[in-house]
């Protein structure tokens, strides 16, 4: 009985291991279908990016952007900006006008991209949990100090706290994510 | 000048390299055992702390896949509650030195040690005739990876409302399959000889009363 527990069992935890991407990028698919199409993830948005894919970076009170810290800059697929929305009470960039990816991590290094370097992404892989944002646009989460224990840089998709990271996020159409500082 | 710390290994080869050292680890605390004299429960508790640790660390490759869980509960069934749950403790803290230490440190304490007390209060059922039930034990680690997953879940509670725990559990299934399935096979592989040597080591031994042979 043991022995056989013993082969069955390192037989299946070998197959659970090697479907194991395949599983967790299934079930991700079925989790972004709850996260639902909120109408109002494009509110302040140039209306123009009503079908796009969006990424907004916001930057906190006390850590404004270099060059993004007036308002919240929109800046098109092509690297122009559009428009700065001052009326969101918050500071920082949104990269818009682009369509297609499905993988989270792509489209945001890819959007960020346009905006040359201003938003550039810095992030380490952890072997279980996977990517880990720890910079964007030159502002890391160790520099931020205050009272609390610590901060980090939060996912949300379309209005609501992210389920997964960003290198598990299955993006559709018109969706939109943003990153802010949560502290903790 | 020779730098042999610049070789990078890759994920396979580091697992390989974890696996080994694991395999060491594990090798000199069972010829350690050898030389103990029957009641070291505590230097027992010792050696398994460590080895738990280390395994959880040296396995970080491989997802949610650790023995952590099938070393507390078995510490539940041999040597009760109090003690597992400060194994569990110790454990969650020690190998979050190295993997981060944050406000979840405190729930994989608490989930942990709520694997040990489930030992503790099953320790009859999981044994048939005084010897541990491997099958038993491999059936209690496939719910207990599931149930220790959900406590340490609810530490998002703090970021995220309350509305949106049951996706974040669901996003985390692929994770909970793998850490039972794990657990299946850890128990199947430790859950005889550390049980074994617990027993040894054990202060609730039973008085074995063996019959004089009278001398008329």
């Amino acid at each position: 009985m043991s022995d056989r527990l013993r082969l069955g069992s390192t037989v299946l935890l070998v197959a659970v291991l090697f479907l194991f991407p395949f599983i967790r990028d299934s079930v991700n698919e079925e989790v972004a279908r709850f996260v639902s199409d909120s109408e109002s993830s494009h509110d302040g948005l140039p209306t123009e990016w009503d079908e796009s894919q969006v990424i907004c970076i916001y930057f906190p009170a006390e850590y404004p952007h270099s060059v993004y810290s007036s308002g919240v800059s929109m800046i098109d697929a092509d690297g122009s900006i559009i428009g700065v929305n001052n009326d969101l009470n918050l500071t920082g960039a949104c990269v818009g006008g682009l369509e297609g990816y499905t993988d989270g991590l792509n489209f945001m290094m890819d959007a960020t991209r346009v905006a040359g370097g201003h938003l550039a992404v810095g992030y380490f892989v952890n072997p279980n949990w996977g990517e880990f944002v720890h910079t964007i646009g030159g502002l890391s989460d160790k520099e931020i100090q205050g009272d609390f224990n610590g901060a980090y840089w939060s996912l949300t998709h379309n209005g609501r706290y992210s389920m997964v990271g960003i290198g598990s996020l299955v993006m559709e159409e018109s969706d939109v994510i943003s990153w802010n500082i949560e502290t903790w | 000048m020779l730098d042999a710390h610049a070789i990078v290994l890759s994920p396979f080869e580091t697992l390989v390299l974890n696996l080994s050292l694991l395999a060491i680890v594990a090798w000199s605390m069972w010829k350690a055992e050898k030389s103990l004299d029957s009641g070291n429960d505590l230097t027992i508790l010792v050696l398994i702390t460590i080895f738990a640790i280390t395994g959880r660390i040296l396995l970080e490759p491989l997802p949610n896949v650790q023995p952590v869980t099938v070393v507390v509960l078995l510490v539940g069934i041999h040597y009760g509650a109090t003690r597992s749950i400060g194994v569990a403790t110790i454990i969650a803290i020690s190998s979050n030195l190295v993997m981060g230490h944050g406000l979840w440190t405190f729930y994989q304490a608490l989930g942990w040690s709520l694997v040990g007390v489930t030992g503790a209060l099953l320790s009859q059922s999981l044994r048939v005739d005084d010897k541990i039930s491997v099958s038993r034990v491999a059936s209690v680690s496939f719910v207990a990876a599931f149930a220790f997953d959900w406590v340490v879940s609810v530490s998002v509670l703090h970021t995220l409302p309350l509305e949106t725990l049951p996706v974040y559990i669901l996003a985390g299934l692929p994770f909970d399959l793998v850490h039972g399935v794990g657990n299946v096979a850890f128990a199947a592989w430790m859950a005889e000889p550390i049980s074994d040597i617990m027993s040894r080591h054990s202060t609730n031994r039973e008085v074995v009363v063996s019959p004089v042979k009278s001398s008329s």
